[in-house]
């Protein structure tokens, strides 16, 4: 389903990725683990064309995103790009609705838009997906007016109503007071008990043993361990993995 | 959005509408296509006032004056009618190069330099040039005793001519012909120099000022007439000389108390006696006789600076969009427009939009080269209020758009700019205030709007204060509504986001 192969990252001087592959099949949940600032959103950014890289080769459900290495990406790298997104979701750590629509709107603006859905058929899905996410009685509030929580449940209802094969999670919780984060993971939960395939960047240790079938773990740029979260969490091969996972445990 | 596009097509072709009423420019020409129009134009400042072409007093929204009366003579005399265009004094003889009107008449005095780019008519009045001085002024008996004073006298007229080859005069230019006087009341000038119709009107009759001298510097008014309309200057002579013949001219200078001794060298006969305007009924004339024509100002400054601010509005829009979103080329194109437009003044622009473009062949009519000269002008400052409305959504917001796979137009159109517009808007209203009052301005390229009509009223009767409090008051009338909305928006944006 999704393919990272020999991929190279720089910002400006700053080399982060120097050659990382990845396979993500089809109803397998990867979840991305690592210090801060070890470069998992960027790796996320990179699968769904949100940021460019500059060697290797992206393929998401067969369509190829190359590397670009001028100002301005060729059309038909921006056209491959948002193929890409159309089949891929994106879920951010600052939910990024659009604070002029509401719930509702938000839903239904992307399908009405890029699928060209007609309205009441667009009307009908987005009450199904915020029923699902339980926040069918704020469909018409606006951004503003809903808790953290419920922005972020409502910004993953928005990514699900392009019926997208995968979805990708950029730590979908840390922005949010404790309290909330129940409620948005018990909604990835499902989402990942109903197969869809998922990526999952977070600092939510119990959460990412409980739903991962893979663990990777980031560090400085690089994948330093990958495999089952039972192995990851109890038995890991590597000295950067326990050292991560010491620090982030004892927290 | 659907409904402020139907609004602003709605100006637009209101605009047009307003554009095809003006007389088509390409018709202006020889005799023969003024007959077929049925209408003589002929360009004047209502401005340079008294006697010449001011105002009436009783009817303020029609004008009089000597030579509105000789117009209307020679018109006669075409079997058609005449019709005045407003437009600078200083500035009628390129105005009617490019082809504002048929003739200029406004006391033109026949000069060599003159006579080098346009056909003069046989003269139609000797003027001489009358020295005035405050009531009680010693050291000035007569015009050489100049030397060292400050005398103020019209700029390009044949008496600024006199004053520089006197040598040692610290001349003051007016473009209006009641200011020097106003000034010279006032103890700002030590003496006027001006032509003696003109003399006779606002120094004659005014307690605090007096002649010095006998006039001196004889010389012709004649009407400019352009090179190519051989044929209309014939008949133009034509006219004149029957008006001669028949006293008809003479007739009119007395009814101005313009008559003397030296119009004989032009005038045959005599006979007939009609009372003209002095300033001092224009004076007393009651206020309300102006709201007309005040008013009338009013209603095309708006027109105006509506229209301006719909063409900045969308213009601006497109420079942004230029500017942030386009390929190096139009980048660069927008990002220059702004930077021109910004960093230089609007009066430039205007001048050059209307009196430089005829060179190369676009002579644009007065409201549209207001229009544009406004609109475009504006557009650059409506352009950077956009980017920094856009500037300030959110990156996330576009990476939010373009996740769901929305293109780039889309993200743009749906997500980045509905917040940038709210964002921009309160500049936007805080601009069409400014851009109202900048308004003014296109009154130098013969747009007679509220301020043209406050100079032209003022400079007849001399009534600057009440005049000026009334259209003070119609500029605030109009403004503050503006205000207000702006104030408004600003309140109901900072409640809520949307
Ligand atoms: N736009 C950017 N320009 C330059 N450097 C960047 C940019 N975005 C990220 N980086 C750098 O790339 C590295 C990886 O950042 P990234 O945000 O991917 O880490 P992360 O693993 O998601 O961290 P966190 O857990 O804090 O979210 C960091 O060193 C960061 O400083
Ligand atoms: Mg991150």
């Amino acid at each position: 389903m999704i393919t990272i192969r020999g991929l190279h990252k720089y910002y400006g001087e700053n080399h982060l990725f120097r050659g990382i592959d990845l396979d993500v099949e089809k109803g397998q949940v990867v979840v991305l683990i690592g210090p801060s600032g070890s470069g998992k959103s960027t790796f996320l950014r990179c699968v769904n064309g949100l940021e460019y890289f500059q060697d290797g080769e992206v393929t998401v459900n067969g369509i190829k995103l190359h590397s670009i290495n001028r100002k301005r990406p060729a059309r038909a790298d921006r056209e491959a790009m948002r193929q890409v997104r159309l089949k891929v979701g994106m879920v951010f750590q600052q939910f990024n609705l659009f604070p002029h629509m509401t719930a509702l709107e938000n839903i239904i603006e992307a399908p009405m838009r890029v699928l060209k859905v007609e309205k009441n058929t667009a009307i009908n899905t987005a009450l199904a997906l915020l029923r699902r996410v339980n926040v069918e009685h704020k469909a018409e509030s606006y951004p503003d007016e809903l808790s953290g929580g419920e922005q972020q449940r409502v910004a993953i209802a928005r990514a699900l109503a392009m019926k997208p094969e995968a979805m990708l999670f950029d730590e979908p919780t840390s922005s949010l007071d404790p309290e909330m984060v129940g409620e948005v993971l018990s909604v990835i939960r499902d989402l990942v008990n109903d197969g869809m395939t998922t990526v999952i960047a977070t600092h939510v240790m119990e959460f990412a043993r409980e739903v991962a079938d893979t663990v990777v773990v980031f560090d400085k740029g690089e994948i330093v361990e990958t495999g089952p979260p039972e192995e990851i969490f109890n038995t890991p091969k590597t000295d950067r993995t326990r050292a991560f996972l010491s620090r982030i445990l004892k927290r | 959005m659907k409904k402020s596009l139907r609004v602003l097509s709605l100006l637009i072709g209101l605009l047009a509408v307003f554009y095809f009423a003006v007389p088509s420019q390409s018709s202006v020409g020889s005799l023969d296509r003024i007959k077929e129009r049925g209408l003589l134009l002929w360009g004047s400042d209502a401005e340079g006032g008294a006697p010449y072409v001011f105002p009436d007093p009783e009817h303020p929204d029609t004008l009089i004056g000597f030579e509105v009366d000789i117009a209307d003579a020679i018109a006669r005399e075409f079997g058609v009618n005449a019709r005045q265009v407003q437009n600078a004094w200083d500035s009628l003889i390129p105005a009617l190069e490019r082809g504002d009107f048929d003739i200029a008449m406004n006391g033109i005095e026949i000069t060599p330099q003159r006579e080098a780019k346009i056909f003069f008519s046989i003269p139609y009045y000797v003027y001489t040039e009358q020295l005035a001085v405050g009531k009680d002024e010693t050291r000035i008996s007569d015009i050489n005793d100049l030397s060292g004073m400050k005398v103020g006298t019209l700029s390009g007229a044949v008496a600024q001519d006199i004053l520089m080859e006197l040598g040692g005069v610290d001349v003051r230019t007016y473009s209006g012909q009641a200011e020097p006087y106003e000034d010279l009341a006032l103890g700002r000038l030590d003496a006027v120099l001006l032509d003696l119709p003109i003399a006779a009107y606002y120094a004659k009759p005014n307690p605090k000022l007096k002649y010095a001298g006998p006039p001196v510097g004889e010389g012709f008014y004649g009407i400019a007439i352009r090179k190519e309309d051989e044929n209309l200057k014939r008949a133009i002579d034509e006219a004149i000389g029957t008006l001669l013949e028949t006293g008809e001219l003479k007739r009119i200078y007395e009814k101005w108390d313009m008559w003397n001794e030296t119009q004989e060298k032009l005038y045959l006969y005599a006979k007939g006696y009609e009372r003209g305007v002095t300033l001092e009924e224009a004076k007393q004339a009651p206020i309300w006789r102006f709201f007309p024509m005040l008013l009338k100002g009013a209603g095309i400054t708006i027109l105006i600076s509506v229209f301006s601010m719909a063409l900045a509005i969308v213009l601006g829009l497109v420079l942004t969009l230029m500017r942030m979103y386009g390929r190096p080329p139009l980048s660069a194109v927008a990002t220059s427009y702004i930077e021109l437009y910004r960093g230089t003044p609007l009066l430039i622009q205007l001048y050059i939009l209307y009196y430089g473009l005829p060179n190369v062949g676009i002579a644009l009519s007065p409201i549209v080269a207001a229009f544009l000269g406004l609109g475009m002008n504006y557009a650059a400052y409506e352009a950077e209020l956009y980017r920094a409305g856009i500037s300030a959504i959110p990156k996330g917001q576009t990476e939010a758009a373009l996740s769901l796979g929305m293109t780039q137009g889309t993200t743009l159109r749906r997500v980045i700019l509905p917040q940038a517009l709210r964002i921009a808007l309160p500049g936007v209203t805080n601009d069409f205030i400014a851009l109202f009052k900048d308004s003014s301005l296109v009154s130098i390229i013969a747009m007679v709007e509220l301020t043209k009509t406050y100079n032209i009223l003022a400079a007849t009767t001399l009534r600057f204060f009440e005049l000026g409090l009334i259209v003070a008051f119609l500029y605030l009338a109009m403004s503050y509504p503006l205000s207000l909305l702006a104030r408004s928006l600003e309140e109901r944006l900072k409640g809520k986001k949307r």
